[in-house]
């Protein structure tokens, strides 16, 4: 086993002892791969964690990041001719739409931001836009199997799987990747966001609540006084030392045995990270906690940090189904969408920054896809009540902390904001960039499934985006 | 007019000063650019923009894929708006209502010219309703090229003729198995011969085998083996007391005709067609109301221990098989049933607007990876764009494949899976249901005797007085019988290679066939339909038949290996989807040509394969190791010991409900047990009207699987399943530990144990019994008493004086009997 190897060996490893033919040799490895331990990346990382701020639904880009002056002169004026096989409800489309909010410039670098993201704004000097960024679906389905796995297909490893399978966890009592669901409602295609394909099932999300036992059976579900609890977990130990004693040299027993042990610390852990009485009052209020809008994505964000802290790799925030799909009345949809995470997000930002996290924690925000500059009617065609239909061509997100460039934009749309025209960053590009951040390369990423070698940009030709990169 | 001229009209005719300004940007992209109204458009057209350019003679099968693509749903075989078919040269020139679609030579007097450029066809509102997408620039241009030069007839070039060298024709795994004589050693311990080739291997290695496992081993084992459920104690015991020298095989054969076995057995095949009760793929996963037929049919199959050549034809050609009226309608509805092999792919493509002809291809791509790894043991999947990169399989052969299946999985015929799915432009989408051969009619005249009933009493005395007695009758419907099945449909539209396995790029035209590396040169693949006059093309049949050979290179071995893998834990072939060169090669060649040959000659019976494999001395080995065995055969690839096997999901969950005395074993089949999704994430399966039954029997919804079960490797169908993977992690201890459910069973456990014997000891005695099959010894019993005391004395403490000795030992021996359900010995078969 040398050094460069390390990390596929110790898998390898893995997987010949969970195979069941394995000698004892190197029994003593066994215990952390029961989670998923640290493995080696491929190059010195940048970023030790990422905080995913997955936001479902498609945010329009026009009317946050990427103002368009053009748009709003060419205002009332027909195009759905141009762009028929792009539009999802043809019998609603509408003409060219003006951008709904207005824009000013904010930080040193000047940039634009729409008015119904105050806070954020004052962050940009830390953000690197990405005005480039397209996919290939139209749908909100398949394109977020292409947003969290690369391809337009269900039951493939997503990225935070892929991040786990490549990394392992820094902390031995928690998972390695994490998602916070809204507890009002899960995303569009569920769990399956999270899924680990065909991955060993260790390296999927793992759900933490804000409220209740934070995993699923991390708590007895019915009462039980702990010293009765500590009873038979002793006679569970006794049973399986006893049976383990009987058959010698099979490391499938120890790893058995060590999988109860880490089950206690997890209860332990995992409750104290998300304990948010630990936390100040001014930090709690600084992210919108008790607040109408805020409070819910604002635990959310607080809870992604302090398992970030802890050692957590990849930590995944959902909000409420997907309330960025403002298909109707998108001027007061989008703005409601705004006041719930604008000012988490940008506490969770300059709470990073403040603890000295940022420069090591990689934060990324985005969709599924962006929005069409043409209106989308109601069926009694009232203009005020206009939104917009998916857009596959132009979507935006952006990157802040974990080695990225602040105060810094990548690519353009065209002129109306139609389509990424300049610099354009595909998701493989993207998903390429963050696992670089994180010391992985895409290509080496690999796992051998069907007679492929099988990874998170499949067949694409994927580039990282280095332009927004320190 | 050549094709730049072409691009320089299309200039002309763009409106827009965007599109020149943009062109700039992008030179490589040029000429496309200038096409477009707005340069942006150029990017909306995707990869296939670094398409070289088409060859110089454009021909019709240029063209033919292109109508299909974008013009036959609604001019084509099943609709012919303004009588116009679009599908073929000639069709196209025989034209509609307003005349021919084109005039050759001059695209300008061309019909479908004209209403491609006025923006008329395909209609531009009405396109996704048909999940169609307007043709491309690029499309056009080739279109108006092919009309200039007077649409040329000219086939495209055939692909390059296949160069299979003498070493690609000779790889194991292409040449036929061989029926070898085992080797002959004198050896006491050699059962039958398969003894004899393990044996041979061992002794190379200096090692032997261990020794026979003793009978308490021996009998869960095999019960696990075969039935997925612990043996029960009495079952237990009458295999000790009898000591005659048949009493092992008569335990096998007592096992082989439980119709547990086919559950157990099912489930394995089940994995591997990928079967699901759910769509999957959109976030509605809208359940497959039929699906279990085929669950059902795989699980009879199994128990009636159908011949495997038998099994295979029926699912990948029942529709062929026979026709209807030939047979009776239980053989019929039979090989119908058993076409679902192939529909359990995830499919969203009911939706309009998730039923494009990408989507489709994939829901076809899916259900060719389960064929090729199921079937031939073959990975196929990275053909469909190139090469295979290690076998000698070209990308023409995929397509062959595809093309074999077109009768019934056509992209431009395509058939929904299900109805509904947003308005359609009035095209009637066939869905993949059919009614039940027999039951149906069956059915039907119940529906009516039904009707004729109500009609009655609403004509005696009115609606209203009868109102009892007519919701009586209403409640007496049944539902619909279909069956999700696959069929030929008899006019499959052309299948061309595509190029880098893109939809927008076909290539050569190929030809229904098989993989030229399997094919026989003296027999031809020569599909014909299966009767005088049917309205199928026969291909699957052929291929069928070409699968079920007895000397068929893959299938015998392929199965034989599966089979070896859940009795030993791993495939003497140990990659069972690949027996290709990036697979493995069989640790025993020898024995597994052995094996495969047998299988034929034993009229393919996977019962007679159980028998031969579990009367081995190989078999029956114990799972001790040592450290010699350690070093000489690390990873057991000889087998100088058994295995030592967890549980797979089911067999867990199925055991703990028996071991608790809950199991239904008398419900079986039928519509799929519910299950209850928590809000916070907890899927569990309720005991329903009919208690708990085994978890075949619980609805395979692809979002939603039992937690237990997926927490234990169970994986979501994607497209199937043909090794489980097997994890030790802390959510499965937290999940015995501390599940709601578990805690439930144990308490059945618990009173089942003070229900079934007189006292403490008698309890603990039929606990170990019950779930680890053997009495515990003397030092068990007495520390697990001592526990037991202290478990009570803490619970006596916690209920004070509400705390009855009853209620007080209850609550103990659950504490008790979950600790045993949690115990490794109960979760490794040894």
């Amino acid at each position: 086993m040398n050094a460069t190897s390390h990390g596929t060996s110790r898998r390898d490893f893995f997987q010949t002892v969970t195979g069941g033919f394995m000698g004892g040799a190197l029994l003593s490895l066994l215990e952390p791969e029961a989670l998923a331990a640290p493995l080696q990346p491929h190059f010195s990382p940048r970023a030790k964690s990422v905080i995913h701020l997955f936001m479902n639904g498609g945010p329009s880009q026009m009317d946050l990041f990427d103002p368009k002056p053009e748009l709003n002169r060419l205002h009332g004026k027909s195009y759905f001719d141009e762009i028929p096989g792009e539009v999802e409800n043809p019998q609603a489309a509408g003409s060219l739409m003006r951008c709904l909010y207005k824009f000013a410039r904010h930080g040193q670098c000047g940039m634009p931001v729409s008015e119904v993201m105050p806070n954020l704004a004052k962050c940009v000097d830390d953000i690197a836009f990405i005005r480039s960024m397209h996919t290939t679906n139209i749908t909100h389905e398949p394109a977020l199997f292409i947003a969290h796995s690369g391809r337009m297909l269900p039951g493939l490893p997503t990225l935070g799987a892929w991040v786990s399978y490549g990394l392992g966890s820094e902390n031995q009592n928690l998972p390695a990747y994490v998602v916070l669901e809204d507890p009002n409602k899960l995303p569009v295609n569920g769990t399956q966001n999270w899924q680990a394909g065909y991955l060993p099932p260790v390296h999927q999300g793992t759900r933490f609540r804000a409220k209740g036992a934070p995993v699923l059976n991390l708590k007895p579900a019915f009462d039980q006084p702990t010293a009765i609890e500590s009873l038979e977990r002793d006679l569970i130990a006794r049973f399986n030392k006893r049976h383990k004693a009987a058959r010698p040299l099979q490391p499938r027993l120890d790893a058995r045995m060590a999988s109860y042990e880490l089950a206690a610390r997890m209860q332990v852990e995992a409750s104290d990270a998300l304990d948010l009485d630990q936390e100040t009052e001014a930090t709690k209020k600084m992210y919108g906690i008790g607040g109408k809008a805020t409070d819910s994505y604002a635990r959310r964000c607080l809870i992604a940090r302090r398992l970030v802290e802890r050692g957590v790799r990849f930590v995944q925030l959902f909000i409420d189904f997907q309330i960025w799909d403002n298909h109707t009345e998108i001027k007061k949809g989008l703005r409601g969408c705004c006041d719930k995470t604008d000012q988490p997000i940008a506490a969770l930002l300059k709470d990073l920054k403040q603890r000295g996290l940022l420069d090591q924690t990689l934060v990324v925000w985005g969709g599924e896809f962006g929005r069409l500059p043409i209106a989308q009617l109601p069926s009694d065609k009232n203009a005020e009540k206009a939104g917009r239909d998916h857009n596959k061509n132009a979507m935006i997100t952006w990157m802040a902390g974990g080695g990225t460039k602040g105060g810094v934009t990548h690519g353009a749309t065209d002129d109306i904001g139609l389509a990424a025209v300049q610099d354009r960053v595909s998701i493989p590009d993207w998903h390429a960039t963050i696992l670089h951040q994180l010391g992985l390369d895409h290509e080496q990423l690999v796992y051998k499934r069907n007679g492929l070698e099988e990874r998170l940009t499949s067949v694409f030709e994927a580039r990282v985006v280095k332009e927004i990169l320190k | 007019m050549s094709l730049g001229l072409l691009v320089c009209e299309a200039r002309l005719r763009s409106h827009s000063k965007y599109a020149q300004n943009r062109a700039a940007m992008f030179p490589g992209t040029f000429n496309y650019c200038l096409t477009m109204p707005f340069a942006t458009a150029v990017w909306i057209l995707g990869s296939h923009l670094a398409v070289a350019a088409k060859p110089s003679v454009v021909s019709q099968h240029d063209i033919v894929p292109l109508m299909q693509l974008r013009c036959t749903v609604c001019h084509g075989l099943r609709k012919q708006e303004a009588k116009l078919d679009l599908r073929t040269r000639e069709s196209m020139l025989r034209g509609g209502k307003s005349g021919p679609a084109f005039v050759p030579g001059k695209p300008d007097e061309s019909l479908i010219l004209k209403k491609i450029h006025e923006g008329k066809m395909p209609p531009r509102r009405k396109v996704v309703s048909v999940s169609v997408k307007p043709m491309e620039p690029r499309e056009i241009v080739l279109l108006t090229q092919w009309i200039e030069l007077g649409a040329p007839i000219t086939d495209p070039p055939l692909g390059k003729p296949q160069s299979l060298s003498e070493e690609d024709r000779n790889f194991w795994a292409f040449k036929p198995p061989k029926h070898l004589s085992p080797p002959k050693l004198n050896e006491a311990r050699i059962g039958n011969p398969i003894d004899a080739f393990m044996l041979r291997s061992l002794k190379m290695k200096g090692l032997d085998f261990s020794a026979e496992a003793n009978r308490q081993t021996l009998i869960r084992r095999a019960t696990f083996d075969l039935t997925g459920l612990p043996p029960t104690p009495g079952e237990v015991q009458g295999f000790l007391q009898d000591n005659s020298p048949e009493a092992y095989a008569k335990l096998i054969d007592r096992l082989l005709s439980s119709p547990h076995y086919g559950e157990r057995w099912g489930r394995y095949w089940l994995d591997l067609a990928g079967y699901s009760d759910s769509d999957g793929g959109q976030d509605s996963d809208r359940i497959r109301d039929h699906a279990w037929r085929y669950r059902d049919y795989v699980i009879k199959a199994f128990n009636e221990d159908k011949p495997y050549d038998r099994f295979l034809m029926e699912q990948l050609a029942g529709d062929e098989l026979a026709k209807p009226g030939s047979v009776p309608d239980e053989v019929l509805a039979e090989n119908l049933t058993a076409t679902g092999f192939l529909r359990m792919s995830s499919d969203y493509t009911f939706a309009n607007i998730t039923g494009f002809v990408p989507d489709r291809i994939e829901v076809i791509d899916r259900e060719m990876e389960v064929l090729s790894s199921v079937v031939l043991g073959l990975t196929m999947k990275c053909t469909k764009c190139h090469e295979h990169k290690f076998d000698p399989i070209p990308q023409e052969d995929y397509y062959r494949l595809l093309a074999t299946f077109k009768g019934a999985y056509d992209e431009h015929d395509w058939m929904r899976p299900r109805d509904g799915g947003g308005p359609s432009y009035s095209v009637p989408w066939p869905t993949r249901q059919l009614p039940l051969p027999g039951i149906h009619a069956k059915w039907k005249t119940h529906e009516e005797e039904i009707n004729q009933a109500i009609a009655k009493l609403k004509a005696n005395g009115g609606e209203k007085k009868n109102k009892d007695a007519i919701k009586k009758l209403e409640g007496k419907r049944r539902p619909e019988p279909f069956i999700r099945a696959l069929w030929d449909r008899g006019e499959p539209s052309p299948q061309y290679a595509l190029i880098r396995g893109n939809y927008l790029r076909p290539g050569a035209l190929v030809q229904a066939g098989i993989p030229a590396i399997l094919s026989n040169p003296n027999k031809p693949f020569s599909p014909r339909p299966p009767w005088p006059k049917a309205k199928k093309t026969g291909r699957r049949l052929a291929f069928a038949q070409w699968v079920a050979q007895p000397n068929h290179p893959l299938t015998a071995r392929v199965m034989v290996n599966r089979i070896w893998k859940h009795h030993f834990g791993n495939g003497i072939v140990r990659t069972l989807d690949d027996f290709g060169n990036a697979g493995a090669r069989p640790t025993h060649p020898d024995l597994l040509d052995w094996l495969a040959t047998e299988f034929s000659r034993r009229k393919w019976s996977i019962k007679a394969m159980h028998r031969l494999i579990m009367t081995s001395a190989t078999y029956r080995q114990s799972s001790a190791t040592n450290p010699r065995r350690e070093k000489l055969d690390p990873e057991n690839k000889l087998l100088s010991r058994m295995n030592l096997q967890r549980l797979d999901a089911e067999a867990l969950r199925d055991s703990l409900i028996h071991v608790a005395g809950q199991l239904n074993e008398k419900s079986r089949g039928g519509k799929p047990d519910g299950i209850n999704a928590r809000k916070d994430g907890l899927i569990t399966v309720p005991r329903g009207p009919n208690g708990w039954r085994r978890s075949i029997y619980v609805l395979q919804r692809r979002t939603q699987i039992p937690t237990l079960l997926t927490t234990f490797d169970l994986p979501r169908m994607e497209p199937n399943c043909v090794k489980r993977p097997e994890s030790t992690v802390a959510p499965q201890a937290l999940h015995l530990l501390n599940d709601a459910t578990v805690n439930q069973l144990a308490g059945h456990f618990s009173r089942r144990l003070i229900r079934e014997t007189k006292d403490t000891s008698a309890q603990l005695t039929r606990a170990y019994w019950l779930a680890l099959s053997r009495a515990p010894t003397n030092e068990e019993l007495q520390s697990d008493r001592s526990t037991l005391e202290q478990l009570s004395a803490q619970w006596k403490k916690e209920l004070g004086k509400k705390g009855t000795v009853e209620a007080i030992h209850e609550k103990a021996l659950t504490n008790y009997c979950r600790a045993l359900l949690n115990s490794s010995e109960f979760l490794y078969i040894d």
